[in-house]
């Protein structure tokens, strides 16, 4: 008995990607003056994606988790499989976050730093603690530009659906990853992220993957997003790249 | 051509440009060498300023006075000081000081020696250097602070409890919480500071502290230290201008509490016509330090040091 209340206990505390899957269809979010759902506020995640999207055990300096792809499996190519296994045993001198570099969508918004959501009418700005990263999602009716454009943080157009920020992303760079392990993709990068607000202060952060030079097919990442809650929570500052050259400065 | 030569060229193609980009941004753009007459400073914003008849400013459902949109930038960035004429992209200006009168920056005397060995150590060609490589420019590594963000000018958005300000520069942004909120504690130092505002009547006041003391005021190494608290004033003075007001109080470097005042204008968002460009009000991504290995690399085999914040004589 005693070992199935700790059985049941240990299941009841642990995070799966299926329960994060399951929106609260009851929950109506607050509204912006301009009528659109009310995301703004400062978020962040609580997981291990930022070091390893897929399941992961602990190393020295690296928590062990559970990954963020639905299934786990990343279903790439046979040539993309052996890149990213030499990524991963290269990442020390590989990894693009090691040169401070603008880290692309979706890792931005798995990284162990806040972000703040701010709405205006025609587009929803992501103001990202990471290299003051800042984002715009527009929303004004504009299509994609033209391409091919590379852009480190891609060019991002909204939509609601519903509750549902919906957020289409194209025109990449392939300079970066989505992680620290050497999960990577080309600049045929294509992102989809929805953002649904499960409660006050949960959302749903979907995000599908889709590029057919590094996979067979498109793949899925899902978490939730925690509102900062403290009374005083606020956006600082990490400025990588300014450590970074100070640091090296002389070690060149 | 040499390595060294080609690094050379390197850094004055990207400080050129940097320039130029900088000029973009004012009004009154190139000037001929030996002309006399200076571009607009404080002192020229000051007397225009006062021609103004009162001004009230439109406001937001909450009653509050609505600044939001795109303003331009406050000036060229190179010297926050009048200057003569230093070559073909860096023509005659004033200075952006309006307090003191004299339109100087009321440094302490080991303070304003320290300001000269910074300019006599920039290799930039300018009068009275020594040849010597000091430093350069922190922007130049894609850095910011207050309250030179504003150089190049920001969307400026008010939503509850906050004002928030957006650069296309390298993608800075600049969030103020309006809830009279603590700060962190001394020790903890930010390139961008902490700021707080509050509204004084129909002027948006933004006290920011917590500095590192790693950036410049300007270009040619105007500097504070990490104990300044800067004060900056928004204030619409016409519809599609603000006035931009920020005192600097720094007692250890300086002999008195000393002002900047700048004109900021409103940008438009192109034309009206039918081949009016859909993206033109849109800010693309302005990646910066991702491009800049070559500058960051030149500067190191130039011999150019990082700077690092000046101490007062009292801290050392």
């Amino acid at each position: 008995m005693k070992q199935l209340v700790l059985l049941i206990a240990a299941l009841a505390c642990m995070p799966t990607v299926l329960e994060a899957q399951a929106p609260s269809p009851a929950y109506t979010p607050p509204r912006t003056k301009d009528g659109h759902p009310d995301l703004q506020g400062i978020w962040q995640v609580l997981n291990t994606a930022a070091w390893n999207i897929q399941d992961h055990n602990a190393e020295l300096g690296v928590p062990a988790g559970r990954g963020v792809v639905e299934g786990n499996e990343i279903p790439y190519r046979p040539e993309a499989l052996e890149k990213k296994k030499q990524n991963f045993a290269n990442r020390a001198a590989l990894d693009p976050e090691g040169k401070c570099w603008l880290s692309g969508v979706p890792r931005i918004t798995y990284m162990p730093y806040p972000f703040q959501i701010v709405q205006q009418a025609d587009k929803v700005n992501i103001l990202y603690e990471y290299n003051h990263t800042l984002r715009h999602i527009y929303m004004n009716g504009n299509p994609h530009p033209e391409g091919p454009i590379d852009w480190w943080m891609g060019d991002s157009r909204g939509r609601w659906e519903g509750n549902t920020l919906v957020v289409d992303v194209v025109h990449f760079t392939d300079q970066t990853w989505f992680d620290r392990a050497g999960n990577f993709h080309s600049e045929q990068l294509h992102v989809v992220e929805r953002y649904t607000p499960t409660d006050r202060d949960h959302m749903l952060y979907e995000v599908t993957i889709e590029d057919p030079t590094v996979f067979t097919r498109p793949w899925k990442m899902s978490m939730p997003l925690y509102r900062r809650v403290e009374s005083e929570a606020e956006v600082l500052e990490y400025e990588c790249y300014a450590y970074m050259l100070e640091e090296h400065w002389n070690k060149r | 051509m040499t390595s060294e030569h080609r690094l050379v060229v390197a850094v004055a193609a990207a400080a050129a440009l940097s320039l130029c980009a900088a000029m973009t941004t004012s009004a009154q753009g190139f000037v001929a060498p030996g002309t006399t007459k200076k571009g607009p400073g404080a002192k020229t914003w000051l007397a225009e300023r006062a021609k103004l008849p009162p001004f009230t400013p439109p406001r937001m459902a909450d009653g509050k006075p609505d600044f939001q949109g795109r303003w331009g930038g406050s000036s060229s960035g190179d010297d926050v000081e009048e200057t003569e004429q230093v070559d073909a992209t860096t023509p005659p200006w004033e200075s952006y000081v309006s307090n003191p009168a004299d339109g100087r920056i009321p440094y302490q005397p080991w303070a304003l020696a320290e300001r000269i060995k910074h300019r006599a150590g920039l290799a930039r060609g300018i009068a009275g250097e020594t040849g010597e490589r000091l430093f350069t420019d922190p922007q130049t590594y894609c850095l910011k602070s207050v309250p030179r963000y504003a150089q190049r000018g920001f969307e400026l958005i008010q939503t509850p409890g906050y004002v928030t300000q957006m650069l296309n520069w390298g993608h800075y942004h600049r969030r103020i919480p309006l809830d009279n909120r603590s700060r962190p504690g001394v020790a903890a130092k930010f390139w961008m500071g902490v700021p707080r505002g509050r509204w004084d009547g129909d002027t948006l006041v933004v006290e920011s502290t917590n500095f590192n003391g790693k950036m410049w005021l300007d270009s040619v190494g105007n500097f504070v230290s990490p104990n300044v608290r800067i004060t900056e004033r928004f204030r619409l003075v016409e519809a599609n201008t603000m006035d931009y007001e920020v005192t600097i109080d720094d007692p250890q470097v300086f002999t008195q509490v000393w002002t900047l005042s700048y004109r900021l204008r409103r940008q438009g968002a192109g034309g009206g016509g039918a081949d009016r460009d859909p993206y033109a009000a849109e800010s693309w991504e302005h990646a910066c330090h991702e491009g800049n290995t070559n500058h960051i690399e030149g500067t190191q085999h130039l011999g150019f040091k990082w700077f690092t914040p000046v101490v007062p004589p009292a801290q050392r």
